[in-house]
C-alpha cells in the first residue's frame, strides 16, 4: 500500500505533468479540497484529456514520477482506457478519461479553476460528476460538496 | 440526498471559511488519509474501457460498506 498523498507529491504531479505538457484536471475530492474543500480523501483523481498525444505526455510524467508501468500498460494509457487505476508509484492515482456527469474534457477544461499552479474542476463539475456517480459514497459527501459550492460561488463573484 | 439539519449548514460555512484562511499546504497536511481499502488495495494497476464497467466491477467485487456501490 502506498504512502498517503501528500502536498509534495501533488506539486511533483503538477510539475512532472507541465513539463511533458499533459493536459488533466484535479476532480473529486482531491479537486474540492485543492480548492478549499474541508474534507478527506484517500488518493489523487485526475480527468485527463483522452487523445493519443496526451496519452503518450501521461505515460512520459508518470514514468518520471516513478510509476512502474509494464509496456502493456503504457499501451492502454496511451490508447485512453476510461479508467485507469495505478497503485504502482509512490501514491495512489485514478486516471479517469471520461468521468460521469461531464460532456467533454474541452468543456471542463473551459472552466477549469487555477490554483496554485494546479489546474482543477470547476466545483460545478465536481458536484455533477458525484451526483452522476450516485455511489452510496457520493451521496454522503454531496451535500456538504453542495454547500461548499454555493460558499466557493459567493467568495468569488 | 439529505439536506443540511439545524446548526449544520451554519457550522459547515464556519469549517469552509476556517479552510479559506489556512494555506493550500497546511490543508492537503490533513486531507489525505490512508487506510487499507479490501480488494481495492490489493493489485496495484486495473483499468477498465468504460466507467460504466468500472462501477460494475465495483458492485461486484467490493464489499458494501466501501460505498463504491449504489445500494446500501
Amino acid at each position: 500500500m502506498a504512502a498517503k498523498f501528500e502536498y509534495t507529491q501533488a506539486e511533483e504531479i503538477r510539475d512532472a505533468f507541465a513539463r511533458h505538457g499533459v493536459r488533466y484536471l484535479f476532480i473529486g475530492k482531491s479537486g474540492a479540497i485543492l480548492l478549499g474543500f474541508p474534507d478527506t480523501t484517500q488518493d489523487a483523481d485526475l480527468f485527463v484529456e483522452k487523445s493519443e498525444a496526451n496519452g503518450r505526455s501521461i505515460v512520459q510524467a508518470l514514468d518520471d514520477l516513478g510509476f512502474e508501468l509494464t509496456l502493456a500498460q503504457k499501451d492502454e494509457i496511451e490508447r485512453g482506457k476510461d479508467f485507469v487505476q495505478l497503485k504502482n508509484g509512490p501514491f495512489d492515482l485514478d486516471l479517469v478519461f471520461a468521468p460521469d456527469g461531464i460532456e467533454t474534457f474541452e468543456d471542463a477544461w473551459a472552466r477549469r479553476v487555477e490554483v496554485e499552479g494546479f489546474t482543477v474542476c470547476h466545483p460545478a463539475d465536481i458536484v455533477a460528476s458525484k451526483k452522476a456517480a450516485n455511489r452510496v459514497k457520493d451521496r454522503e459527501s454531496l451535500p456538504r460538496l453542495e454547500a461548499f459550492l454555493e460558499y466557493w460561488r459567493e467568495r468569488n463573484r | 440526498m439529505r439536506a443540511p439539519e439545524g446548526d449544520e449548514a451554519r457550522q459547515w460555512r464556519e469549517e469552509f471559511e476556517a479552510a479559506a484562511r489556512r494555506p493550500l499546504r497546511t490543508r492537503f497536511r490533513y486531507a489525505f488519509v490512508r487506510t487499507y481499502k479490501p480488494v481495492l488495495d490489493d493489485a496495484t494497476y486495473r483499468s477498465f474501457d468504460t466507467l460504466s464497467e468500472y462501477r460494475a466491477w465495483c458492485e461486484r467485487e467490493l464489499p458494501r460498506w466501501l460505498g463504491y456501490g449504489r445500494e446500501v
